[in-house]
């Protein structure tokens, strides 16, 4: 009994190293299965220096080998379809794909267009979905920290911190006036 | 007792697992420094261990097309080159784990092991980032490894010429180097070449071109996957400290006697990597044919410059 119970806290610990250090360092790497390329765009932003996401860790890796969260944007076409399925299989378990934009939750504005499959669940499991089009860099970041979130749930208080230093605010409801750009005046004129 | 004792300095520390934790923590400064350097904030200070940690947890993807037993074989050989390397290195300025006369050459050999055995991961998976980065890691390998090999058996050389007792010996070397001027001050071109050799042997930018993940992906390594990435990392990391370190012992002052020497020995290599930084945050990627053509025109003619002037100081010397 003693034996076992001390393999079985052992395999608990190793459990929680894993999963603390798969939190920290989430690699990611990015697929357009089809998008406008206004997501990608967004999640380009993400990655610069204005937000840095070195801070949790998050890097982005060419190679879909080195990679544990595949970042989709965009319906999945016909034609990219297989394309997209061989790089969730080249990944290495475990691993993670995050859905952003509405295009590759549902197939958005392509939806019902005759080459157009839908959305990325259609091909491979997804873990987290991010609604917009495209969405704002902060609501990337809130849709990544949510599945750190779920890999580690007693560490949702330090990323939470972090988010708010970042300034954004991990709990807030989207109101209509924070999906539009403040920039974007729809007459056109600043 | 002595058993014991060498095992721990083989396994713990100064060698071994101290090592490659002091080389994960170097690799921190390195990324915090490029951060900072870059108007960022840079990562959290445990983010090199978890990215290890993380890998050596990840499942293991064999792809087709390559032998198993190599696949599986490169990565640890990479390791224990690098970490057997630096057994003869006064690290920390410690005391060497093992010394014996002749231990820079072997310790140089041993420390391009690890380009040998990333470009033949490279060249025996059929994948063609993977082939590309491997031709330019070996073409990297033919172009810095004379003048980096030249430029650290430089001091030895010059102690020759000059009429001196040299020695292949490091720890000889770095004890007899606390006794005069630096070598970093008197030889200073070869002191140059050494600290850019290093930056090629890490593949850092500007020589990045053999893992340039904006063209091939990640080079010779794109394939790896899991437990292989992590200990072709662990070694880099582990080969930061040791190439540090040894430049510090031949170039910055050696090691001498007291209390503080340690400390100070560490703060010197510390500096270098500040240095390295900075010219990695400066410079952009140079093309393979151009970083060739960078080691073979100017940095080998810088070390044989080098030692033409000390030869022409000896001559002039003896004949006024
Ligand atoms: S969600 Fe919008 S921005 Fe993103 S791919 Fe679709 S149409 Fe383009």
């Amino acid at each position: 009994m003693m034996v076992e119970g001390s393999t079985r806290n052992l395999r608990d610990l190793l459990e929680r190293v894993r999963n603390w250090a798969l939190a920290n360092s989430p690699w990611l790497v990015h697929y357009n299965s089809g998008s406008c390329n206004g997501c990608d765009i967004e999640i380009l932003a993400t990655l610069t220096p204005r937000y840095d996401l070195e801070r949790l860790g998050i890097k982005l890796q060419g190679s879909p080998r080195h990679a544990d969260v595949l970042v989709c944007t965009g319906p999945v076409t016909r034609q990219s379809r297989d394309r997209l399925r061989r790089i969730y299989e080249q990944m290495p378990e475990p691993k993670f794909v995050v859905a952003v934009g509405t295009c590759s939750i549902s197939g958005g504005v392509f939806r019902g267009c005759y080459n157009i499959l839908g959305g990325i669940d259609e091909a491979i499991p997804v873990d987290a979905y991010i609604p917009g089009c495209p969405p704002r860099p902060e609501a990337i970041i809130n849709g990544v920290a949510l599945l750190l979130k779920q890999l580690q749930p007693d560490r949702v208080d330090e990323i939470d911190n972090l988010m708010v230093e970042m300034g954004i605010d991990p709990h807030a409801i989207p109101q209509e006036e924070d999906l539009t750009d403040e920039y974007a005046d729809p007459i056109g004129i600043r | 007792m002595a058993i014991v004792r060498d095992l721990t300095y083989l396994m713990f520390f100064p060698a071994g697992l101290g090592l490659i934790a002091a080389g994960l923590f170097y690799q921190w400064i390195d990324r915090k420094l490029l951060a900072r350097f870059q108007n960022r904030l840079g990562p959290r200070w445990f983010q090199p261990f978890a990215d290890a940690l993380k890998l050596l947890g990840k499942e293991e993807i064999q792809p087709h097309g390559t032998s198993a037993f190599l696949f599986a074989a490169l990565p640890i050989l990479a390791l224990a080159g690098v970490l057997t390397a630096g057994l003869a290195v006064p690290l920390f300025g410690l005391p060497p784990v093992f010394s014996f006369p002749g231990d820079l050459v072997v310790s140089l050999y041993l420390l391009s092991l690890l380009m040998l055995c990333t470009g033949l991961a490279g060249a025996q998976t059929r994948g063609r980032f993977s082939l590309t980065g491997a031709l330019r890691a070996f073409t990297q390998v033919f172009a810095y490894e004379a003048p980096f090999i030249l430029a650290l058996l430089s001091p030895s050389i010059a102690l020759m010429i000059a009429g001196e007792a040299g020695s292949w010996q490091i720890w000889e070397l770095a004890q007899s180097a606390a006794n005069r001027p630096w070598f970093a001050l008197t030889l200073p071109f070869t002191f140059i070449v050494a600290i850019i050799g290093l930056m090629g042997k890490l593949e850092l930018p500007p020589f990045d071109a053999p893992e340039a993940e904006t063209e091939i992906v990640a080079g010779a390594l794109t394939e790896y996957s899991g437990r292989g990435l992590a200990l072709f990392n662990l070694a880099r990391a582990a080969e930061l400290v040791i190439g540090l370190m040894l430049i510090t012992a031949l170039y910055l002052g050696g090691v001498g006697d007291g209390l503080l020497v340690p400390i100070i020995f560490t703060a010197k290599s510390l500096g270098l990597l500040v240095i390295v930084v900075m010219l990695q945050t400066v410079l952009a990627r140079l093309r393979i044919d151009q970083t060739v053509s960078l080691w073979w025109k100017l940095g080998s003619v810088l070390v044989i410059a080098q030692w033409l002037i000390i030869l022409i100081i000896r001559v002039l010397n003896l004949g006024g």
